[in-house]
């Protein structure tokens, strides 16, 4: 019998592997280096290195950089595009703007698909969708003997306003089916049937060029683990957050693109709500970058405007995630002006920080822990030894001294500046929003989360810094919590009081049973279908449009329109009764559920209140005279129900967490430390 | 060894700020999430599609109306003028400025921009001392005036274009004075879009002052104000910093305006002198000329705002406040000309007149100084509107096809200039899509393309420009108005490049009733069944072209940048298509080398050749805009083919010093 559940991230650095066994409910993890030239490599090695058998594996979910590494480093293979005549150029237009608003030698990235690949032909649809041109045979046929000649492998087939009618872009596949067997084919209104030009051929050509190595990718992974003994199907996590099969990912590579980055985001919502927090705030803080998602009332953010390089977005819908150039290796450097900055420049991996020894002189945040105490001298068990002589020595040269301070005050400033910054960036997600942080949990993970989270935390106000078990491998954990997931919208633009509830409940029943079709096609019994529709509106007048749930109402059309004018008032802190509201979009998201995997909580010991140190060293917290005295626990040995009072550091193979005065940390009964920050372990 | 960061003692007192710097950069960067917060609310808020298009600007101000720091990506047009706007506030509610006020002010003649552009102003308030002040500043679609989106060309004075807000106040001490919201929504087009932005706009300033609250919460009041001071010190100390690394000396250009209405043709010359003198740097427009008889004239905010921007350009990493201004002296020259208008002069058409011709003057001057952001000239900002009735629609109501295009920026020192991009006036102001404009407007449009040979060619080749036209359908009682420039002012090269190409819009190209109607012009009737189409210039080239590497030119010509023909008469190099499908060329090395000699010989002789003739080759068809342009420095009425002399020598005259003095 099937019984463990094994979910697969594949990151950058490492391949992930997080296993839950369905009898025991005990977990297992596996870290194997990625194998970035062909990631399955270290999909099966890590399964390999995990134990797990695949004949036991109930069902294999997989979150994956493979699309959004194509996308960052433009391994594409030839494609091209077939556009409206007189329109070969939107895709290079854009919408004009660059960047970098001041600086006149900083380029917006040239498009995915050369100038020279972007082939014509005379067709047009008009707003209606009246056809007024169609597609002539002959100078199709003739477009894909061109095709055929450069030898392309995908294209994309972008008309005007095919959002509206379909059936010349339609036409242009089926000819180019014939002619060009093997050839993937993206129409633009199959990949986004909404208006707005640039932003619908934008996320056909993302899907262009990802179809054939990400299809192919997915189809020889499941391949693979069939030959295994795998029976179940393959789950890909999608950028919104759901799972989709290799079936789909053959018509929509592009909503993977965002997949690896989705993984940390759910697995931050799902750390939270275990610990019953609706509100958190998730802190993903890597050597280089730091992503923040933020969960307000359960729900992570969506956003239709995602994009890896600049004036190239992918309009699907996206876990809203916003990354800073802040981490661990972040710079700390003094400018003309005499002011003390952090980042964004990093020290990456090579040289890395001064305190690697590796050639690294320039200070980072990691130096600044590691000479202030909070980072240990060895990390990973050992596998990695720290300078901190090193890393005082940068600290001196470049901080210290320029702005005559001591040593301790110019470690301690250095990270109060990169603490300062990352609680701005959460700030300009989150409190703008109107959200209050007092309310918010901090979810601290990455290999650098839960050194700063609680430093973060009281800079906002935030009462509980919550560290998983596992903060370095978190993101497997979110590929494991996923449902089967579709967004699928229609254009439909009206005066809310003009809109007929008849006429929009057809089109909402004309989304779901395409969202029904697509779910049974990937194996979802009907049973396990949960469908929401959206509506998106705006004030009548109004450029950007909100999205809120429909309410389930014989009067749904009023009682949405009310429940808008709410989430107005919510989102931006005003509110107009009186102004017409205009329907812009109708959204369904189809939700096929997935079986979840169910924790067990741990008995809380009593007798696990005080747990031993395993030493002790000097650490310096910010706001204190000197370095204290401080415990040093091996988190492994910490039980649930232990409570270890600040100062104190937790060490464990792929993380280390700081835990000033004041603040008490209590492991919970699901393993996650908790932290109250408050100055009195409230 | 290497290090990034200055060895120890190099800091000396001067540098130092007098708060600590840890404080002062938390400080810092609390006030741009504040200011971009604000941002952030507009532009999910607004009305204005323009505000929407990104055309709006943030600011937190002192107690003295400075600029503490101006959101980090503000439209450039805005740069430089809401200290003026919020020290209007205060010069005008000395003594009456109460918690819970808000305030309104759009005045070109008190530092603003044009009428269209309104600050919203919120004073805050600690312990009843007044702090600061947070302001929002957007591009309402309308306020009034004889033409729809209130830009008319032809506008002599303020009456002609619209609504002019003095310093008033909107809320009093929390309370909405409806009737003066009325009054100023009632005097516009759109109402209640008016209102509505108003709203949006005033709301987004509370956003504002909810931060700096929070913030005098945690680190206190005093702390807070002496940071506002410290900010605006440090940057004055950056930029001084840097511009005292910087050679002394004296330079200086001038660009132009196409013509004067009032005074037939000739190029209309705007002069900037720029001096390097110690720490700071000195602008001198001295010598522009008097106010032209259109609407391309600038107030002093907006010039003061072109001279402010153009400086940024070359400190693009600098935080925007006014420490930046005060390290910098403009002197505008007297009052009365295109750079210093006064009330009540049409000064609405700034933006595509003296404006982007200052900022681009200062990128030449600057890229003396620092050669390694060199870059040649840019297109120029430009607008059309077809406004008329919707006959699709019942009710004809009023549609307005409001359309402003990406074009080229010039070419680089080190690279070739960004082909269509949003202009100089604002980088992040985006294009609006053709799908939307077809629904809200009885317009198909027809193309929205690249435009082949638009980038001024040069070792480094402007960025190309676009093409964007449409076919009138169901449009009744329509007319057109455009508001542009440099259909004769061509955007210029550098160290030898060559000028890009004209803007200007055409109706009916092609057909019997062809004609070109200008860069600039007003309220142009059109009937369904018209075509019209304009390009956007492309930017001017960098370098000598006969230089540029021929692969480079067959790379461009493979893509379509440039066609096989002016590879050969622009750069000398003779391109043959091998398989045009696959878009397969090949350069013929002893013909290019041939070719370029022929040019290098003659190409002085060209410049000086009879215009007479020249126009005269163009009429009949064996010469064309791009070959008068770039071969012959000669500039005619691109649609009857008339010489137009006096505007033909200024040119050749800027040829001669920015172009063929450094071909060799």
């Amino acid at each position: 019998m099937a019984h463990l559940r094994v979910a697969v991230d594949v990151g950058g650095t490492f391949t992930d592997v997080f296993v839950v066994d369905e009898r025991t409910n005990v977990m297992r993890v596996a870290k194997v280096p990625s194998t970035p030239d062909d990631p399955m490599r270290a999909i099966m090695s890590g399964v390999e290195e995990a134990g797990v058998d695949l004949r036991d594996v109930v069902l294999f979910s997989h979150g994956t950089t493979v699309a959004t590494n194509a996308l960052i480093t433009r391994r594409f293979p030839p494609a091209a595009m077939v556009c409206t005549k007189g329109f070969r150029d939107i895709l290079e237009i854009r919408d004009g703007t660059r960047d970098d608003l001041w600086d006149a030698y900083k380029d917006v990235a040239p498009p995915y698909i050369r100038r020279r690949d972007r082939l014509e032909i005379a067709e047009r649809v008009d707003y209606e969708g009246n056809v007024l041109e169609g597609v002539d045979e002959a100078e199709a046929r003739r477009l894909a003997g061109i095709l055929r000649r450069k030898g392309v492998q995908t294209v994309a087939i972008c008309f005007i306003n095919s959002y509206a009618n379909a059936a010349n872009e339609n036409r242009m596949r089926e000819i180019l089916a014939e002619e060009l067997p093997g050839v993937s084919l993206s129409t633009s209104s199959e990949v986004l049937p909404e208006i707005f030009e640039h932003d619908r051929f934008s996320t056909t050509v993302a899907n262009a060029v990802l179809s054939p190595l990400v299809g192919g990718y997915v189809n020889r992974l499941e391949a693979a683990l069939r030959a295994g003994g795998y029976a179940g199907d393959l789950l890909l996590l999608h950028s919104g957050g759901g799972s989709m099969t290799p079936r789909l990912v053959q018509k929509y590579a592009v909503r993977l693109a965002a997949s690896g980055i989705a993984a940390g985001a759910i697995a931050a919502r799902h750390v939270a709500l275990q610990c019953g927090y609706p509100n958190a705030i998730g802190l993903d803080m890597g050597g280089t970058s730091t992503d923040i998602v933020l969960v307000a009332n359960g729900v992570l953010p969506i956003t239709k405007h995602w994009q890896v390089e600049y004036g190239y977005p992918i309009c699907f819908p996206s876990i809203e995630v916003a990354t800073i150039g802040a981490g661990g290796g972040s710079l700390a450097w003094i400018d003309e002006a005499g002011a003390l900055r952090n980042g964004p420049q990093s020290a990456g991996a090579a040289p890395g920080p001064a305190c690697y020894g590796k050639g690294g002189q320039a200070p980072t945040n990691t130096d600044a822990n590691v000479f202030l105490g909070r980072l240990g001298t060895e990390l990973a068990g050992g596998a990695m030894k720290l300078d901190a002589e090193a890393a005082a020595q940068a600290i001196a040269d470049q901080v210290a001294a320029p702005l005559d301070l001591s040593l301790q005050e110019a470690a301690d400033s250095i990270l109060k500046v990169a603490n300062a910054n990352m609680a701005d960036a959460v700030r300009l997600v989150s409190i703008r929003r109107g959200h209050d942080p007092r309310d918010f949990a901090l979810v601290a993970f990455g290999g650098a989360g839960a050194l700063h989270g609680v430093d973060i935390a009281r800079e906002l106000s935030i009462p509980v810094v919550i560290v998983p078990p596992n903060p370095g491998i978190t993101s497997a954990l979110g590929c494991l919590l996923v449902d089967v997931r579709h967004d699928l919208s229609v254009m439909y633009q009206r005066d809310a009081a003009d809109a007929d509830a008849a006429t929009v409940n057809a089109e909402y029943e004309a989304l779901e049973a395409e969202a029904r079709e697509r779910l049974r096609h990937e194996g979802v019994p009907d049973e396990h279908v949960f469908l929401q529709r959206t509506m998106s509106m705006r004030y009548l007048g109004q450029w950007r449009s909100l999205t809120v749930d429909v309410v389930d109402s014989p009067n749904f059309l009023q009682d949405t329109v009310n429940g808008f004018h709410d989430g107005h008032e919510r989102e931006f802190a005003f509110r107009r009764d009186d102004a017409p509201v205009e329907i812009y979009q109708l959204g369904l998201a189809a939700i096929g559920t997935t079986p979840k995997p169910s924790f067990t909580a741990l008995p809380l010991s009593p007798d696990a209140a005080a747990p031993v140190p395993r030493s002790h060293r000097p650490v310096y917290f910010s706001g204190q005279d000197e370095r204290t005295q401080t415990p040093v626990y091996a988190r492994a040995e910490l039980e649930p129900g232990a409570t270890v009072h600040g100062p104190a550091v937790i060490e464990q193979l792929d993380s280390t967490t700081a835990v000033p005065p004041g603040a008490r940390a209590v492991i919970d009964e699901w393993l996650n430390i908790r932290i109250y920050v408050k100055e009195n372990g409230q | 060894m290497t290090t990034t960061a200055p060895r120890p003692g190099e800091l000396d007192s001067a540098q130092r700020s007098a708060m600590d710097p840890v404080t002062l950069e938390v400080l810092k960067n609390a006030f741009a999430t504040a200011v971009d917060s604000m941002s952030e609310q507009i532009l999910r808020t607004c009305y204005s599609f323009v505000i929407y298009s990104r055309d709006f600007s943030s600011a937190l101000c002192d107690a003295r109306g400075e600029t503490v720091m101006q959101g980090s990506a503000d439209i450039a047009v805005h740069v430089g003028t809401l200290h003026f706007q919020c020290r209007s506030i205060l010069e005008d509610f000395e003594g009456d400025i109460n918690p819970g006020d808000v305030f309104a002010v759009n005045d070109p003649y008190r530092g603003g921009t044009h009428f269209n552009d309104v600050s919203i102003i919120r004073p805050v308030f600690v312990d009843g001392e007044l702090i600061a002040f947070a302001q929002n500043k957007g591009h309402w679609a309308d306020v009034g005036g004889t033409v729809p989106g209130s830009f008319d060309v032809n506008a002599r004075d303020h009456f002609g274009e619209g609504l002019r807000i003095t310093p008033v106040r909107l809320w009093s001490q929390g309370r909405f004075l409806q009737d003066v919201a009325k009054l100023l929504a009632a005097n516009t087009r759109a109402p209640e879009q008016v209102i509505g932005d108003l709203h949006a706009q005033a709301v987004a300033t509370a956003v504002c002052e909810r931060e700096i609250l929070r913030l005098v919460g945690k680190y206190g009041k005093g702390t807070v104000t002496l940071a506002m001071d410290e900010v605006q010190n440090y940057v004055e100390r950056l930029v001084r910093q840097r511009i005292s690394a910087l050679p002394d000396g004296t330079w200086e250009t001038e660009d132009y305006i196409d013509f004067d209405p009032a005074h037939g043709e000739g190029l209309v010359p705007v002069k900037v002198r720029m001096t390097i003198d110690g720490s700071q740097v000195k602008y001198d427009l001295t010598g522009s000329a008097p106010a032209v008889a259109s609407f391309l004239n600038s107030g002093y905010g907006a010039a003061f705002s072109g001279v402010a921007a153009g400086t940024k350009a070359f400190f693009p990493d600098v935080p925007l406040n006014s420490g930046f201004y005060r390290a910098m002296q403009a002197d505008l020259g007297p009052k009365g000309t295109v750079v210093n208008a006064e009330w009540p002069t049409a000064v609405t058409g700034f933006c595509s007149g003296p404006y982007e011709k200052i900022m681009n003057s200062i990128f030449e001057l600057w890229s003396h100084v620092m050669p390694e952001r060199a870059i040649a000239c840019s297109f120029n900002l430009e607008y059309l509107l077809v406004g008329g009735r919707d006959a699709r629609v019942e009710g004809r109501p009023y549609f307005m096809w409001y359309d402003w295009m990406v074009g080229g920026w010039g070419g680089r020192s080190t690279k070739d200039g960004t082909g269509a991009s949003a202009p100089v006036f604002g980088v992040g102001l985006a294009v609006q899509p053709l799908e939307g404009q077809e629904r809200l407007s009885p317009v198909l449009t027809s193309t929205h393309e690249i435009l082949v040979d638009s980038g001024g060619p040069g070792l480094f080749r402007g960025g190309c420009g676009v093409e964007k036209g449409g076919t009138l359908t169901a449009a009744e009682d329509a007319v057109m108005s455009y508001c542009c420039d440099r259909a004769r002012s061509i955007a210029w090269g550098l160290e030898g490049g060559l000028p890009s190409s004209p803007h200007g819009v055409w109706l009916n190209k092609g057909q019997d009733s062809e004609r070109f109607l200008g860069a600039v012009f007003s309220n142009v009737p059109v009937k369904p069944g018209d075509t019209f189409t304009r390009p956007s210039a492309g930017g001017g080239g960098y370098g000598d072209p006969l230089e540029r590497d021929p692969l480079a030119v067959r790379e461009d010509v493979a893509d379509g940048y440039v066609s096989v023909k002016r590879a050969r008469t622009d750069y000398g190099v003779v391109v043959e298509c091998v398989d045009e499908e696959l878009a397969e060329y090949v350069v013929l090395e002893q013909e290019t080398t041939e070719e370029r000699a022929r040019i290098r010989a003659g190409r002085l002789g060209w410049l000086q050749e009879d215009p007479v003739a020249v126009a005269e080759r163009y009429r009949d068809g064996s010469l064309d805009a791009l070959d008068l342009i770039r071969q012959y420095g000669v500039i005619v009425d691109w649609g009857t083919g008339e010489l137009l002399p006096t505007t033909t020598q200024q040119f050749r005259a800027m040829l001669a010093k920015r172009t063929s003095s450094a071909w060799n």
